[in-house]
């Protein structure tokens, strides 16, 4: 293969072609309901926006701003993705932590008993009539309480906790530490970038659910963020909330561009935390793999 | 001697049931409460899959009063017009990912590792992330406004281009599995990746030193040196793929979902939603979903057991 200019062959530049129309790719779609979510409505019907907004518009977002059930599905989310990363981050690291340990009674079989559910499950209908039975359909506890253990992330943080090293657990134990004050003082002050991993996972999944609120929830004020945002992509009327337009826009709205804008609305939060935890990913996804 | 005592230590402690004992009982218990309520007591309700409990809206009386039907709920499901398609789909849809989308990560890690610009390949790297982070809801209802026949500009584009003659209705049947397929594809692919980055990072440079020495070239080195060495992490996400065959994505499913495709859309974990969650048809579906169960069970089983003879590593 001839030598071109820096040592740089055929190869390298292919990869570089391709790799770069990957990324447009993925990327594009983003870029595409940024720029559309600023266009409007019947112009967008028209077709043919790839680049840039054709006739500016700031209104679908001051339809979208104005919109209550909007507001109450994003509080849902957030409130959720707070409280429900908390509860299940510190329930799974106290469980993860005394699976980490040999001195546990009865080790094995409850690591059987965890590890049996990642083989076998009852299925979703089960699954439905047991939230239903225990009083958890429709209530807002559905959102922190059955997600809150997971097996999975269990096995990875008690790998991580077994790994540290045993003589800081010992110097912990001679000074009289219970095992609380060892979970607290020595182990999770050392774990904090699988921690922050995990959370990280935990915190996605709360934010992108829609599974749960649309199964195991009716009431509309239970409304997560991602299943609002279904019911707005899935419809074709406008709900303006309330404040009045002038005609010219109204006429020239259309339920299109007010998905858009409620879309963009949506991953604003992700495309500025993305950056700073796309690295915890790689990280996280590294710690995991200790066990594989 | 310092490792003699705490040897001891640990020795005297696990004979005897020390407070700290109860206490990691006391947090282990924790989790096992948790799993008894929301795995196992589900697999109890497993027994409706063999009673008579449709319709039945009270389920305390579905579960424990409802009559027993033997495999009737079973044969029901053998007989439905639309059994064929679920199953098919189903099937057929997780194979398609098997075969396409679980390699495609180990392909792009392959070669995103051999890009030389450290800075282009970090950024391509994020950008690949990036999907990932959005919803099924959010991702898939941005492209299906962008493969929209009538106003998308997938279309437009392709007409432009002189490649089609008329708009292309990719929301038509023949073209789901295409567009599921495709969609997950850049959706996942970068992020499927890391997990290979990170094997690949993990290599002895030495062994490419080595190669280089015997005059292997990029190819050569890719081949012999780089695939042999994540052969590992790639049978143990082999193996779990296997098991989840039945699990289609059904939040995907869900959204590229329409009237028009449900012929090619239709897949076990949509139907028993359907079935089930929207018509009250518990037994029926709590059924199929045992039937999903046990094939996932066996293909997880008869894969590991496979890798172990082949490979001499399973994940259990």
């Amino acid at each position: 293969m001839a030598k071109k200019l820096k040592g740089y062959t055929t190869f390298d530049i292919v990869l570089i072609v391709v790799f770069s129309l990957l990324a447009l790719i993925m990327i594009y779609p983003i870029w595409y309901v940024i720029v559309c979510s600023f266009n409007e409505g019947t112009d967008y019907i028209a077709g043919g926006i790839y680049l840039l907004p054709r006739k500016w518009t700031g209104y679908n977002y001051l339809v979208v701003f104005s919109n209550a059930k909007l507001w109450n599905a994003y509080l849902v989310t957030i409130s959720r993705t707070i409280l429900g990363t908390v509860i299940a981050l510190s329930f799974t690291t106290i469980v993860s932590y005394a699976m980490s340990r040999k001195e546990l009674p009865f080790k094995k079989v409850i690591y059987l008993i965890n590890i049996f559910t990642m083989f076998f499950s009852g299925g979703l209908i089960p699954f439905f009539l047991i939230i239903k039975m225990i009083g958890m359909y429709d209530t807002y506890a559905l959102y922190l309480i059955p997600c809150m253990y997971s097996v999975y992330h269990m096995i990875i943080l008690s790998s991580y906790f077994s790994a540290l090293p045993e003589e800081l657990r010992e110097a912990a134990v001679l000074d009289g530490a219970g095992e609380w004050r060892i979970l607290f003082t020595v182990v999770i002050p050392l774990s904090t970038p699988v921690l922050a991993t995990v959370g990280m996972w935990i915190a996605i999944g709360h934010w992108n659910s829609f599974f749960d609120s649309m199964v195991y929830t009716q009431k509309e004020s239970l409304m997560t963020l991602q299943h609002y945002l279904n019911r707005v992509i899935n419809s074709t009327n406008i709900d303006a909330g309330g404040i009045t337009l002038p005609e010219s826009v109204v006429e020239s709205m259309t339920a299109e561009v007010i998905t858009f804008a409620s879309i963009v609305v949506s991953i604003l939060p992700v495309m500025f935390i993305f950056p700073f935890v796309s690295k915890y990913f790689e990280k996280g996804i590294m710690v995991g793999s200790v066990k594989g | 001697m310092k490792e003699k005592t705490a040897n001891s230590v640990t020795q005297i402690r696990k004979k005897k049931w020390t407070v700290n004992r109860w206490t990691l009982l006391f947090m282990a218990s924790l989790g096992v409460v948790f799993l008894l309520v929301f795995n196992y007591a589900p697999m109890y309700g497993i027994i409706l899959a063999f009673k008579k409990g449709d319709y039945v809206i009270d389920i305390r009386k579905a579960i424990f009063e409802s009559s027993w039907v033997g495999f009737k709920n079973f044969e029901k499901f053998l007989i439905d017009p639309q059994f064929k398609d679920v199953i098919v789909n189903t099937l057929c849809l997780n194979l398609l990912s098997l075969l396409i989308n679980f390699p495609a990560p180990i392909i792009f890690a392959l070669f995103i590792n051999e890009v030389r610009n450290k800075t282009f390949k970090k950024t391509i790297q994020t950008i690949s992330y990036f999907p990932y982070f959005l919803s099924w809801i959010v991702f898939g209802g941005i492209i299906l406004n962008i493969i929209n026949p009538q106003t998308g500009i997938l279309s437009d584009l392709l007409m432009r281009l002189k490649l089609i003659d008329a708009p292309l209705n990719l929301g038509r049947s023949e073209y789901t599995w295409g567009v599921l397929i495709v969609t997950a594809l850049i959706k996942g692919v970068g992020w499927g990746s890391v997990i290979y980055v990170a094997a690949i990072a993990g290599i002895d440079t030495a062994m490419y030193e080595a190669a280089d020495i015997d005059g292997a070239g990029r190819w050569g080195k890719m081949w012999f040196i780089t695939l042999p060495s994540i052969i590992p992490t790639i049978t143990v996400y082999l193996i779990l793929s296997i098991s989840n065959l039945l699990n289609s994505g059904f939040e995907q499913i869900y959204v590229f979902q329409n009237q028009i495709n449900l012929g090619a859309s239709e897949v076990i974990d949509t139907y028993v939603y359907k079935y089930g969650v929207l018509n009250k048809r518990y037994s029926y579906t709590t059924a199929i979903g045992l039937l999903k169960s046990i094939i996932s069970l066996v293909l997880l089983i008869s894969a590991n057991f496979i890798s172990k003879k082949i490979t001499g590593k399973g994940i259990y």
